[in-house]
């Protein structure tokens, strides 16, 4: 009877790494067979590697877990999704589902939301670059129009006059909320007064009604109180303008910016500890209403989470193409997917977990993607322990901002499949071909080689 | 009863941990007769090897692995030697184990902590409002994400400037290059957000004390630093008797509930009666045996009252008692090192 | 440079180096390849003794061979 192979590994005891769980096989491996209960291996098998995977059911418990944790505390809650975070249709059919509005910034967004079905009057439009003729279509359409400069003013007055009709919008505001960077590039700066002097401008033609404030303070925000400090300002602010104005604020807006449990690179304790969770941000924001809204007002609350929501329902599944030594002496595994389809690589170190118990100690390793490029790193810095070719990776949370920043480049995009609630599985987006990359190219014909 | 205590920050080096301070107040009362369980994150921490005062030692995985894998950790130990309390006393594991104190618990460990509420009074932007509770003052600090606000913070706060990592490191610049370097290095170990600080005249003072949750003390002395190394760690000490001091610790306690131990890094300016809290930090600072000496064993109080036992009342100690904190070697075999690197126990 | 013979090995896995006071750690397969090496065993044989011994194919043991060495030269041990 032969013994059980291990793969050979040596690893010199260096100071101020003699930590045994680098090492221990018994630490700091995580495993992880199934998603949803559909095997990592059937799934390769069917939709083959790289493959994005979406769980319904999670998707729907990160939404009604963070709706609730607001519903339950205030009278008057509504989510918009924020379709630039994941804009794949099942995932927006699935939250709208669940009750949520669209969040779109931009007319190709809106015309995506539009075409799913969503009526004008239940997208936000937001962003700093609306163009006209997207403008006047969501004008026509009663879509809710969050202003962001003293530009798109001017447009929508024009818009008023052509239509002739006077016309709902909201502005966005930016203001210190003690969060670094504060982000001041979007909106109407509260402590400078450009917010009031662009309420003024709004009262003093008289063409368009001011029903609401937005405003988003930042993003992956830490610190719940940097929402209580937004909620009081935007309140305050709200009060100001019915008292001097006579508009109604009806809701209030307060944007995203809630973070998922994903490690930013550059921070120490990992996010179960370093994220507080969601009621405690659900508490801040409701006291914060509580305490300034005057008795009997609750005008409607706006959030615009995205990351929060659809962040850890998503997977990508990889698969070890090769392996190499590196000359420093650490080892390096070339996966078939990389900063192409993972563009949050950049600034999160993902949960990474593998397919199979593999045995033998960890080792410093590199991930690197399938590109010709210098820059395709998904973890420059992971103990692993020895991993045969073809072993299969599973990177989570990666559910926000890549499938709709990922590229298409050197590499085909692969498919995304949705396990459904009921454990069947879907393609929600099937993988590219060279037809979808060259459906719009053009050759001259003097060029066509023959 | 035979209590098996874990003791972190065993690193007795030139930046030490509190941890071996701790772990001896806690042998020098002999009721207790606990074994100490020495908890350390490398190989190659003393504590590892000062079986005169570390029982026995086990290599943890760092916190910032998930924290199943931690307190999986520390239940092995609990079932393969013992391990009926905790005090963990590094500022960056604190907060797993306040977050999971209530789990532990359950699982036959207890810890002895203030609550996530409380430990979140010892973040810089909440001192201004704990020095205006307990009848203090604070420096005016910013808080700072990158070049540009630094060099705004400089600008407001004037040079020279202290500059602080969340967790560790706390550096004097006298010039904006030197601001940047210090903000650069921080940034590069400990991550962002970096704390800039106005510097203020008067002599450092430190209390250390710990607080039962219920607004009382369970032991408190008052020190001044009278050397520190480069690295800016107390060497030798003395121990003073400043009222307001000493008072401004009580009312924290006693407004806050404070639970657990905790110090007070505080400059006095005696010519203009004032005193700055510049610190909080919600554990044992390195050179908590100084109380011990002086006949106030806070660490040992703090095990009493987890486990109700009777709790020693320390209504006084001695003024002008010296702290000396020195060197010392000593040989081993290689045995121990060779267990902590294959086995992760001695 | 040749290090090999100058090391301390314990059963655990522990290699002290006396002539440099390097350590490293090394599992069961590591271990089982450097005795050989140090016996003068030539790759290909050492090849066939890990095939003999564990339950491996010969493709991913000539693989993991090779890799392991390429390590151990940069750790300069051989």
């Amino acid at each position: 009877m032969k013994k059980v192979y291990e793969k050979p590994v040596i690893v010199k005891v260096e100071t101020g790494f003699m930590n045994k769980f680098g090492e221990s096989p018994l630490y700091q491996r995580k495993v992880r067979t199934d998603i949803d209960g559909v095997s990592i291996d059937k799934l390769v098998e069917k939709y083959g590697s790289p493959l994005f995977v979406i769980s319904e059911k999670k998707l729907r418990e990160k939404y009604r877990n963070i709706y609730n944790a607001f519903a339950s505390r205030y009278p008057n809650v509504q989510f918009g999704w924020s379709y630039k975070t994941n804009y794949l249709k099942a995932v927006c059919a699935v939250l709208h589902q669940e009750g949520a509005i669209a969040e779109v910034v931009s007319g190709f967004e809106y015309e995506k939301a539009r075409k799913l079905g969503i009526e004008g009057k239940d997208i936000i439009f937001n962003g700093p670059h609306k163009r006209y003729e997207d403008l006047e279509i969501a004008v026509k359409e009663g879509a809710k129009i969050h202003i962001d400069h003293f530009d798109e003013i001017i447009d929508l007055e024009k818009i008023a006059d052509k239509l002739k009709k006077t016309v709902k919008v909201a502005i966005r505001l930016n203001m210190d909320t003690g969060i670094r960077p504060q982000w001041s590039r979007f909106g109407f700066n509260l402590e400078t007064g450009q917010a009031l002097d662009a309420v003024k401008r709004i009262a003093q033609s008289g063409k368009l009604i001011l029903n609401g404030l937005h405003a988003h303070i930042g993003t992956f925000i830490l610190d719940p109180n940097a929402y209580a400090k937004e909620v009081e300002k935007m309140v305050k602010f709200a009060y100001e303008i019915e008292d001097n104005f006579g508009f109604k604020i009806e809701y209030i807006d307060i944007g995203g910016g809630l973070p998922s449990k994903n490690k930013l690179k550059g921070t120490y304790l990992p996010p179960d500890i370093a994220v507080p969770p969601v009621d405690e941000y659900a508490e801040k924001i409701t006291d914060a209403l509580y305490t300034n809204l005057r008795p009997g007002d609750f005008p409607k609350l706006i959030l615009e989470t995205g990351r929060a929501i659809v962040d850890e329902a998503e997977y990508l599944i990889t698969t070890v193409f090769a392996s190499k030594r590196l000359p420093d002496g650490r080892k390096a595994y070339i996966c078939d997917a990389g900063v192409n389809l993972l563009f949050t690589a950049f600034w999160y170190k993902f949960n990474v977990e593998i397919d199979r118990k593999v045995y033998g100690v960890n080792e410093p390793s590199v991930l690197y993607g399938p590109l010709c490029m210098n820059i395709d790193i998904i973890d420059d810095g992971i103990l692993l322990p020895p991993l045969e070719r073809g072993t299969r990776l599973i990177f989570s949370p990666v559910g926000a901002y890549n499938n709709t920043q990922w590229m298409q480049f050197i590499e085909y995009r692969p498919n995304i499949v949705m396990i459904m609630e009921d454990g069947s599985v879907e393609v929600v987006r099937e993988k590219e071909d060279l037809t979808d990359i060259e459906r719009r190219e053009r050759l001259p014909e003097k060029l066509k080689i023959r | 009863m035979k209590l098996k205590i874990g003791i972190s920050g065993i690193n007795a080096v030139d930046n030490p941990g509190p941890g071996v301070g701790v772990a001896k107040s806690i042998k020098e009362d002999k009721e207790l007769s606990a074994k100490i369980v020495g908890l350390s994150y490398d190989a190659m921490e003393p504590g590892n090897y000062m079986k005169w005062i570390i029982d026995k030692s086990y290599i943890l995985p760092y916190p910032s692995a998930d924290h199943n894998t931690y307190l999986n950790r520390l239940y092995y130990i609990r079932e393969n030697y013992g391990l009926d309390f905790v005090m963990p006393v590094l500022d960056a594991e604190l907060p797993l184990y306040l977050k999971y104190q209530k789990e532990l618990e359950k699982n036959g460990i207890k810890t002895f902590l203030p609550t996530l509420e409380q430990f979140k009074l010892r973040e810089k932007d909440k001192l201004e409002e704990v020095a205006k509770n307990i009848g203090i003052e604070t420096p005016k600090s910013e808080v700072v994400n990158s070049y540009d606000e630094l060099v705004k913070a400089v600008e407001k706060l004037g040079l020279p400037v202290m500059v602080k990592g969340v967790f560790y490191k706390a550096y004097r610049a006298y010039t904006v290059q030197e601001a940047v370097s210090f903000f650069n290095k921080i940034v590069a170990e400990w991550g962002y957000p970096v704390i800039l600080q106005q510097v203020v005249s008067g002599e450092e003072m430190n209390v250390v004390a710990a607080g039962d949750g219920e607004g009382n003390s369970l032991g408190m002395i008052a020190i001044k630093k009278m050397w520190i190394t480069e690295l800016g760690k107390i060497w030798t000490g003395i121990t003073i008797k400043n009222d307001n001091l000493l008072n401004s610790a009580k009312r924290f306690i006693e407004v806050y509930g404070w639970k657990g131990a905790f110090e007070l890094e505080c400059i006095v300016d005696l010519n203009n009666n004032k005193i700055y809290l510049i610190e909080i930090n919600p554990r044992f600072p390195a050179w908590s045996y100084f109380s011990t000496g002086v006949g106030v064993n806070i660490a040992s109080n703090i095990v009493r009252k987890a486990f109700d036992l009777p709790v020693k009342e320390y209504r006084d100690y001695p003024a002008g008692k010296l702290y000396i904190r020195y060197t010392d070697d000593f040989v081993v075999g290689i045995e121990t090192f060779q267990k902590l690197i294959t086995l992760g126990e001695n | 440079m040749n290090r090999l013979h100058q090391l301390a090995i314990n059963d655990e896995g522990f290699i002290f180096d006396p002539l440099t006071g390097e350590n490293f750690t090394v599992n069961r397969t590591g271990l089982f390849i450097i005795n050989r090496l140090k016996e003068g065993k030539k790759e290909e044989e050492i090849l066939q003794e890990l095939i003999d011994e564990f339950n491996v194919s010969r493709e991913v043991a000539e693989r993991d061979l090779i890799d392991f060495l390429e390590k151990l030269k940069s750790y300069r041990i051989i």
